[in-house]
This record gives C-alpha cells, sequence and structure tokens, in this order.
C-alpha cells in the first residue's frame, strides 16, 4: 500500500504540474484559458491526491506493514477476503433490467418511466436488505 | 477441528486488514469527482465564450438564500459525522433524547430532514428562476446552472435514499455489528464528497458568478 500512495503522490505532482503547463500555453497561444483542460487535468490531480490522502490514512490505521509492502511476502499472503459477494442473488439483473428499462424511458418515451422507477426502487431495496430478512435475518 | 495455524508469533503485530467497502467507495468517490470536472469544465467553457449572458442571468440570483441553503447542507455534514461516530461505537439506537445519547439513527434521521430541506430550498429556487424566464433551455446560462445544479440534487436526492437504506438496516438487526457500521461510513463518505462538491458549485456560481 506503501507503494499504491507513492505512485498517487507522484501522480499528483504530475498532474499540477500539467496543469500550470497547460493553462500557460493555452493562454500563450490563444490568450484566452481554455476551460475545459484546465478543470479536467486540475481536477486529476484533485482525484489523485484524495486517493493518496484516503489511503495514507488506512495504512496508518491498520498498525503494522501489509504483505504487500514487504519483500520476503508471499503473493497469498496478500490474498484477504475481498467482501460477501451472494453467489446466486438475481437482484443486480433486476435492478440492471429496471434502470435499462429507465433509460429506455428517456429515449423512448417518459410514460415508461412510471413502470420503470418502482421496479428500479424494488430492486434496489431488495439487494440492499437482501441479508437482513428471511433465512439471513439477524 | 481448525485449519487455522496455531503457530502465530506473540510479538507479530495485529494488522488489520483494510477495509475494502470503505477504500472502493472513497475510490468510486474519486470517479465522482471527474464527473463533476466534465460539469465544472462545462459551465466555465460557457461563461467564457458569453459573459454577457452570465451579467444577466446571475441577476436573478438570491445569493442570501442560497447561502442559508449552502450552510443547511453543511449543519446536515457534521450531523451526518455525529451519526458516524454513534455507529462507530455500535450504537444504533438513542438511550436518552439529550443529542449526547443520541445513536445512528437519530443523527442519520436528522441530516435526512436537513438534506431534504436543502432539496426542496433548491427546488423552490428553481421555481422562482423559472418564472424569471432562466430554464433549461433559455440560454447557455440557463443549461450551465440547471446541469451543474440539477445533477449535484440529484447526487442529493441518491444520499438521501442512501441514509434511509442504512437507517433501515439499523431496524431490522437485533444487533448492530461492524458491517452496518461500515455502511454507515461510507454513505457518510458520500455525503461529506457531495458536501464538498456543492461548496465548490455556490463558489463558483453565487460567489464568484
Amino acid at each position: 500500500m506503501k507503494t499504491n500512495i507513492n505512485i498517487f503522490w507522484i501522480l499528483v505532482a504530475f498532474f499540477a504540474l500539467l496543469t500550470a503547463v497547460y493553462t500557460t500555453w493555452a493562454l500563450i497561444s490563444t490568450d484566452r484559458v481554455e476551460w475545459v483542460g484546465t478543470v479536467a487535468i486540475g481536477l486529476c490531480a484533485v482525484l489523485s491526491a484524495f486517493i493518496a490522502f484516503y489511503l495514507q490514512l488506512v495504512n496508518r490505521s491498520t498498525g503494522g506493514l501489509l504483505p504487500e509492502d514487504r519483500l520476503d511476502a508471499d503473493i497469498d499472503d496478500g490474498d484477504p477476503e475481498l467482501g460477501h459477494f451472494s453467489p446466486w442473488s438475481w437482484w443486480p439483473v433486476f435492478l440492471a433490467g429496471a434502470v435499462s428499462l429507465a433509460f429506455l424511458g428517456l429515449a423512448a418515451g417518459i410514460w415508461i418511466m412510471f413502470y420503470a422507477v418502482p421496479l428500479a426502487m424494488l430492486g434496489l431495496v431488495g439487494w440492499v436488505y437482501e441479508y437482513y430478512r428471511g433465512n439471513f435475518g439477524r | 477441528m481448525t485449519s487455522t495455524s496455531l503457530s502465530r508469533s506473540l510479538t507479530a503485530p495485529t494488522i488489520n486488514r483494510p477495509n475494502i467497502v470503505a477504500v472502493g467507495t472513497i475510490v468510486w468517490l474519486g470517479s465522482e469527482v471527474m464527473f463533476f470536472a466534465g460539469l465544472f469544465a462545462i459551465y466555465f467553457t460557457l461563461r467564457s465564450t458569453s459573459p454577457e449572458l452570465w451579467e444577466a442571468g446571475t441577476e436573478v440570483f438570491n445569493v442570501p438564500f442560497a447561502a442559508v441553503n449552502t450552510t443547511i447542507l453543511v449543519l446536515s455534514s457534521v450531523t451526518a459525522q455525529f451519526g458516524v461516530f454513534a455507529a462507530e461505537r455500535l450504537q444504533a439506537r438513542r438511550t436518552g433524547w439529550k443529542p449526547t445519547q443520541w445513536g445512528m439513527i437519530e443523527w442519520f434521521f436528522l441530516t435526512y430532514a436537513m438534506g431534504a430541506v436543502f432539496v426542496i430550498g433548491q427546488v423552490y429556487e428553481y421555481a422562482i428562476l423559472v418564472s424569471e424566464h432562466v430554464s433549461l433551455t433559455s440560454d447557455a446560462f440557463g443549461s450551465a446552472f440547471y446541469l451543474t445544479t440539477g445533477f449535484h440534487g440529484l447526487h442529493v436526492t441518491g444520499g438521501l435514499i442512501a441514509f434511509l437504506l442504512v437507517i433501515g438496516r439499523a431496524y431490522s438487526v437485533k444487533v448492530f455489528t461492524h458491517r452496518d457500521a461500515t455502511s454507515a461510513i461510507v454513505v457518510s463518505y458520500y455525503w461529506h464528497f457531495v458536501d464538498v462538491v456543492w461548496i465548490g458549485l455556490f463558489l463558483v456560481i453565487y460567489v464568484l458568478q
């Protein structure tokens, strides 16, 4: 994780420098700031700083050296459980279908939304509470 | 019987694994930064190509009203954080009426109410602006204004739904665990992010004009 943090801080410096170069170059060649590039590159620096800063906080709270930062670690030392993923859930498919219908509604006819939005809400609630009810209630 | 190794050295420090849900949420919020980068780019470009539209358009703004609305949203971030503190001590419900005894649910309901007031305020502001003939299709100023603040408003609305889902989860469990605290924490990350984006939008649209 230390390597990740360093890479993101290098990206911050790179994008910050590039923002200055891009803005100055645009000022020299067109006499005005080209806002799309300036904003996009500048916020790339913000994005990198944001992630670097958060990873630093996470790294500090781990309270030790993570396997990925040790030269003598094996690959499977840094192979944690990534999380809990339902192996058989239909809710993501249901929600994706409902959202597709909603966007079809935006494109083809707004009346479709009146059916799609309740279905999407149903899919969202179903997915969020999948492991909070029935057999899995706790 | 267990397959876990029991020979772990006693001197080895305990290493907490990073919370994957929290890190993943931050990386996703990074992509949201770039989404709003696109909107800011649209806004600044249109403002630099037609400054006369901005001079006419910003005259109808009610800046004190927007400032009050902004304050409410910023304060809702504070109450959301108190909800997170409650979630981190695994306290879902209040033990008394005093705010110091509130649990995550009470703080998040308060945050929800403040966020809802912000959205209502924005809808009211839109109604006033439309009555002054500033609409999405009126000119470049209208398009830029409604695209940036509108997408932000949709994000706030999404956050409100997320708060309700987290409150519902807290009600649905008998014992509030770290798993439930994680969903409270990541929703608060999102809420703080949306709040910071609004501070940026407020400064650019209402203060800088």
